[in-house]
């Protein structure tokens, strides 16, 4: 038990008092971790897309051309256009804004204040820790789909209810993950000699317990972005995800666009094909970050 | 053990009690009303005297402490009530859908360990290599890819180029094996695929851990065959997590399949499920949900224990 | 030049496949030429489950769909020729000169599938119970009868129906296909005993039911028609999944889809079965329109109703939607090309309804103006969460009304919510909601303009309205009827009270083994499947 509290806590100062540069940290990332680079270069490409998705589409993702419906990938329009005539290309590279926004927001929002509850819950410990416990258990326990199902017919069709709809499941996911690593680092000497020090517990749990749970913290939140961007999807196929007209990934996938697949597969395919890739990006990137935070899984 | 084993017993209550009360709640706060769907459906010819008798008929004007009572009472004796919109008992609806799901559960489950275990042994053996690489790619792919595109996708290129259409009814396999088998063939492959992805990733990272420690090193020294080390000592020693990990993801597969089913037209759980949120049939809902809640937490509840058992040191936390 | 080529080649695609449909459904899918083929199950694929087995409680084609080859009606609207009415269990029927009684002739030796006899006491409580329902039953269409005082049964044989006042309707709505005649021995035990069972008279007897799978029924060989039915029994599988159901029939796995595919999927078996399918092409006796909130500003304002309805280009939505989501037809409040449709020479002058679009926008845009709203306005469209076609018509009403400066956001709606929060309960600004009834009938479409009236989404109130209806309700001259109704639509859509959107149409998909079946302009009716055989591959 005593060596895991120290390797924990010893990548974490690492990650704080950075003794290599950022750049030798992102070479030698690029270099041990192929694939994790790729990720990290589908996302910076996602980003830069979905940033400047005004300059690079060539057209207005909402507008309707009632002569070009069901076009078929051209010069004009290198995706197509669906069945308002709309540029498919335009709408995916607007999706991404989505795709983006419902991804950030609603894994940052589920982890930290999963984590928050999570550090909480072990630096409390007793009655509050047994009754947080609880709580997250019966989150947990509550069928995910089904609570993001509710919550996103209460709140109505918006993105900013679908990502409420999703960071709530997340919430006990994450808490249970920070909770266990704060547990070890409550445990450390250093921990106990601040206290001692007089620090307050908020303080306490801030500055010192937080710090050192950014590792798993960070994991998770990588962990839970692609299947966030995944969950709006599916919300969006069972009807309760963003509204037409806008331009969501996973609006574009569900309704008709898979019964037009055979007239026009540019409709379903393109932007399939830019969730599953968005996705893999997060996951690819995710999983190589906890391969390289994991003191336990570092390479040979 | 045995204060251990009581103390995880007691603590289930308040976990199903919760879930209990949430689910109650979640119902009555989402908009919409049953009496309303019943009587008006899509023509919508409602004559608000009817709806108030239609509201009193299904108990639904008793207070609302009184409704969560009766229903808790009807759980404790192990009756679920009677569905709102059917008007059949909750229970005899749950078991026309219970075989396929639990089949399609087991069967995924069963595809996803027979994927993952030798990929995440291999990943592992050879940690940042191609092999290591191309094994994430595929687990990590399978996960990226949103079940119900690549559902229909899949069943569209079937009809197009041979005309093959999956079957509309659940046969059970001691009926007809090959029917069953027909129909259960695409989805327990693709939900088994999608769900190896963890399950090759939990192999992989917990056989390196293993990997790491010094016995398996002095193994390695005494000049074993390196296969044999790693399926002697090591496997059996990281088995435990990713047996975790499989019994929690079973627990999740008998109704959390809701795309899928609705896709390949199985009449399962989860659709099930979704189907009685939409009509807002709160019996319905609350009993699925808390038999899936309860699923989940007698398999955390055995996966602990069994934990227990082989670590001792958990006891005394 | 693509653009152009692109436009060719959809003309071009539209022209093919309105040659293509064109005589499908003219032509005689029927093939009433050949000798009809015994046996044979039907395998069909619907949509949805109902929520119970009793008609007279339901308004789903899930419902009547499964059932309707399970009972008998009074009367019934002729399978081959809608909307023509003809007996079923009845054989003749004489109406009083004064149109207060309406008496029926019920056909001798006909039995019910647990052997006992349909005699007209089993009628008389059919009807009771549709018309007077007892405390906890509901009966949704009860209104449609308000002119029946009562229901006698002299003798075994004979049904009267007493009137307070005389009924244009009473025969159209005694032709319902809701209407299933049930032994009264149940009902007197149990009035809700038919929702979870089934007693009939047709064709066929009930056989079973999953829930969510599939529903079946076998030949009644005691069927009171000689020599029917042809099939040996029907079956239907339940997948909500539309791209599932239309694969099922391409793969063979079910032979006919009753209610509608999509064009596109359509088109996609067309391809692939060639000459093995076939498609019929319906209107529909049904249309999808936007409701305006009266009572909430700023519909209270006639100019601002006006101005949306004159926004809505119809004739390009028709050419537009139609491929999408089978929304065809510009019409007025009854379905267009009947006798009781306002004409569209009179249409035609109505705002909204005007031939030239850009003409329409300055209008409304003028409107606005004078009523305060120079800079546009802002408002909420409640919609279902289906795809086709409320969402389709949602993108397109959208991008339309953007062009005289009202921006509309789309909120979709679980069907739940929709109703509860929104169409029925009046919590909404705007709202997409059909008119479907299962037959033609003045009465059926336009009591929902009334005051007061459960069906009145717009929720206004017109004097003048609810006159007219009255006295066309009890006009027994089709000429005299035929004005009021007219003068009725003129007066609603003149107020610009509701905004009528595009008449629907369907495509009846069946595998072309599936004989002597015609497609009605109603999924309600003809779906009682006795004539319907099916051929050898």
């Amino acid at each position: 038990m005593a060596t895991r509290v120290v390797l924990t806590h010893g990548t974490a100062s690492a990650t704080l008092a950075p003794r290599l540069t950022l750049a030798d940290e992102v070479v030698k990332f690029v270099r041990t971790k192929p694939l994790g680079a790729a990720g990290a270069a589908i996302i910076l490409g996602m980003l830069a897309v979905a940033a400047s998705a005004h300059a690079l589409a060539p057209y207005d993702p909402y507008r309707a051309d009632y002569g070009l419906q069901f076009a078929r990938p051209s010069l004009e329009h290198w995706f197509g256009t669906d069945e308002f005539g709309r540029d498919v290309l335009s709408r995916i590279m607007y999706g991404a804004r989505i795709a983006l926004f419902v991804g950030f927001t609603a894994s940052f929002a589920g982890c930290t204040i999963g984590a928050l509850l999570g550090v909480t819950s072990a630096y409390l410990g007793g009655k509050v820790d047994l009754l947080l416990e609880r709580l997250m258990d019966v989150l947990l326990a509550f069928p995910q789909l089904i609570l993001a199902l509710a919550i996103a017919s209460i709140l109505g069709p918006a993105v900013q209810n679908v990502v409420i709809a999703i960071a709530i499941p997340i919430i006990p996911r994450a808490a249970r993950v920070v909770r266990s690593a704060a547990l070890s680092v409550k445990e450390n000497v250093y921990v106990e000699a601040v206290h001692a020090l007089g620090a307050s517990r908020p303080r306490v749990m801030l500055q010192h317990i937080m710090p050192n749970v950014m590792a798993p913290y960070i994991i998770i939140v990588t962990a839970q972005l692609g299947s966030a961007i995944l969950a709006e999807a599916a919300l969006s196929y069972l009807g309760l995800g963003a509204a037409e007209p806008t331009p969501s990934w996973g609006l574009m996938l569900s309704g008709s666009a898979l019964s037009y697949a055979e007239k026009a597969p540019w409709m379903p395919i393109f932007p399939g094909l830019a969730i599953s890739l968005g996705v893999f990006g997060f996951n690819l990137f995710g999983d190589s970050l906890r391969d390289a935070l994991d003191p336990k899984l570092r390479g040979r | 053990m045995r204060t251990y084993v009581l103390k995880r017993l007691l603590l289930v209550v308040p976990t199903l009690l919760g879930v209990a009360s949430l689910v109650f709640v979640i119902m009555r706060v989402i908009p919409g009303d049953v009496a309303l769907l019943i009587l008006g459906g899509d023509a919508g010819n409602v004559d608000q005297k009817q709806l108030v008798a239609m509201r009193a008929q299904l108990g639904l004007d008793q207070p609302l402490l009184v409704q969560f009572g009766t229903w808790l009472w009807g759980v404790l004796r192990l009756d679920f009530g009677t569905s709102l919109w059917t008007g059949q008992p909750v229970t005899e609806e749950l078991l026309i859908r219970l075989p396929l799901s639990l089949e399609l559960a087991l069967l995924a489950t069963l595809v996803s360990v027979l994927i993952a275990i030798p990929l995440g042994m291999l990943a592992a053996v050879r940690q940042d290599t191609w092999v290591d690489y191309a094994v994430r790619i595929v687990s990590i792919g399978g996960l990226a890819i949103p079940s119900f595109w690549i559902g229909i996708l899949c069943i569209l290129a079937l009809v197009i180029f041979f005309g093959w259409g999956p079957p509309l009814e659940f046969t059970p396999p001691w009926v007809d094996p090959w029917a069953n088998l027909e129909m259960m063939l695409w989805p327990v492959l693709t939900v088994g695929y999608r769900y190896s992805a963890v399950t090759t990733r939990m192999t992989r990272s917990t056989l390196l851990e293993v990997l790491r420690e010094d016995y398996i090193r002095t193994a390695w020294a005494k000049g074993l065959r390196e296969r044999a080390v790693v399926i002697r000592h090591a496997l059996k020693n990281a088995m435990l997590p990713v047996v975790t990990l499989i019994g929690t993801e079973f627990a999740f597969l008998i109704g959390g399949l809701v795309v899928t089913e609705t896709v390949f037209t199985l009449n399962g759980i989860g659709r099930f499920v979704v189907d009685a949120v939409a009509h807002r049939d709160y019996p319905v809902v609350q009993a699925l949900v808390f038999l899936i809640a309860f699923s989940f937490v007698v398999v955390n509840l055995l996966v602990d224990l069994t934990y227990a058992w082989f670590d001792p040191r958990i006891r005394y936390r | 030049m693509a653009t152009v080529l692109g436009r060719q080649r959809m003309l071009c695609a539209a022209v093919l496949l309105a040659l293509l449909l064109v005589p499908l459904s003219v032509a005689d899918p029927a093939g009433a030429a050949e000798t009809p083929r015994r046996g044979g199950v039907l395998l069909a694929v619907i949509g949805a489950d109902p929520p119970s087995l009793d008609p007279h409680q339901e308004s789903t084609f899930a419902n009547i769909q499964l059932v309707a080859p399970l009972y008998s009606t009074l009367l019934q609207i002729d399978p081959y020729e809608y909307p023509k009415i003809i007996g079923d269990v009845a054989t003749e029927w004489k109406i009083a000169p004064d149109g207060l009684s309406y008496t029926f002739k019920i056909r001798p030796g006909i039995v019910f599938h647990d052997g006992s006899p349909l005699t007209a006491a089993d009628v008389k409580a059919t009807y009771d119970k549709i018309i007077f329902p007892p405390e906890g039953v509901r009966s949704i269409r009860k209104q449609a009868y308000s002119a029946v005082a009562s229901v006698e049964a002299p003798d075994a044989g004979t049904v009267v129906f007493r009137l307070k006042f005389p009924s244009a309707s009473l025969l159209a709505n005694l032709a319902s296909p809701w209407n299933v005649i049930y032994p009264k021995k149940y009902l007197d035990k149990d009035p809700n005993y038919f929702k979870t069972n089934v007693v009939g008279s047709g064709p066929f007897k009930f056989k079973s039911y999953t829930r969510g799978s599939s529903f079946e029924g076998e030949r009644n060989p005691g069927y009171f028609v000689k020599d029917r039915p042809y099939l040996d029994g029907y079956k239907f599988f339940i997948s909500p999944e539309t791209s599932v159901r239309a694969a099922a029939i391409r793969s063979g796995r079910a032979y006919i889809e009753f209610r509608d595919l999509p064009l596109s999927e359509v088109d996609a078996i067309k391809k692939q079965l060639g000459d093995k399918v076939v498609v019929q092409q319906t209107p529909m006796v049904g249309q999808f329109g936007i409701a305006m909130n009266n009572t909430v500003k700023p519909f209270t304002d006639i100019r601002v109703r006006k101005a949306l309805t004159l926004g809505f280009d119809r004739y390009t939505a028709g050419r537009v939607l139609y491929p999408l989501t089978g929304l065809r037809d510009v019409g007025p409040l009854i379905r267009p090309g009947t006798e009781w449709a306002l004409p569209p020479a009179e249409l035609e002058t109505i705002p909204g309804f005007w031939r030239d679009a850009e003409k329409s926008r300055a209008e409304a845009k003028r409107l606005l103006a004078e009523a305060g709203y120079p800079n546009g306005l802002k408002l909420v469209l409640k919609n279902r969460n289906v795809k086709l076609p409320y969402q389709d018509l949602a993108v397109f009403v959208i991008q339309e009304w953007r062009k005289i400066g009202v921006e509309v956001e789309n909120r979709p709606l679980e069907t739940a919510s929709w109703f509860s929060d929104g169409r029925d309960t009046g919590n909404f600004e705007l709202i997409i909601a059909p008119t479907v009834e299962f037959m033609d009938e003045p009465d059926q479409f336009l009591n929902r303009y009334t005051t007061g009236a459960p069906q009145n989404w717009s929720r206004f109130s017109d004097p003048a309205v609810d006159d007219l209806f009255a006295r066309q309700a009890r006009a027994v001259d089709p000429v005299e009827r035929r004005k009021l109704v007219h003068q009725l639509q003129k007066r609603v859509l003149e107020q610009a009270y509701y905004m009528p959107g595009l008449w629907w149409s369907r495509r009846v998909v069946h595998l072309a083994k599936v004989k002597n079946y015609v497609a009605p302009p109603s999924h309600y009716t003809n779906q009682k499947l006795q004539d319907v055989w099916l051929s050898e591959d």
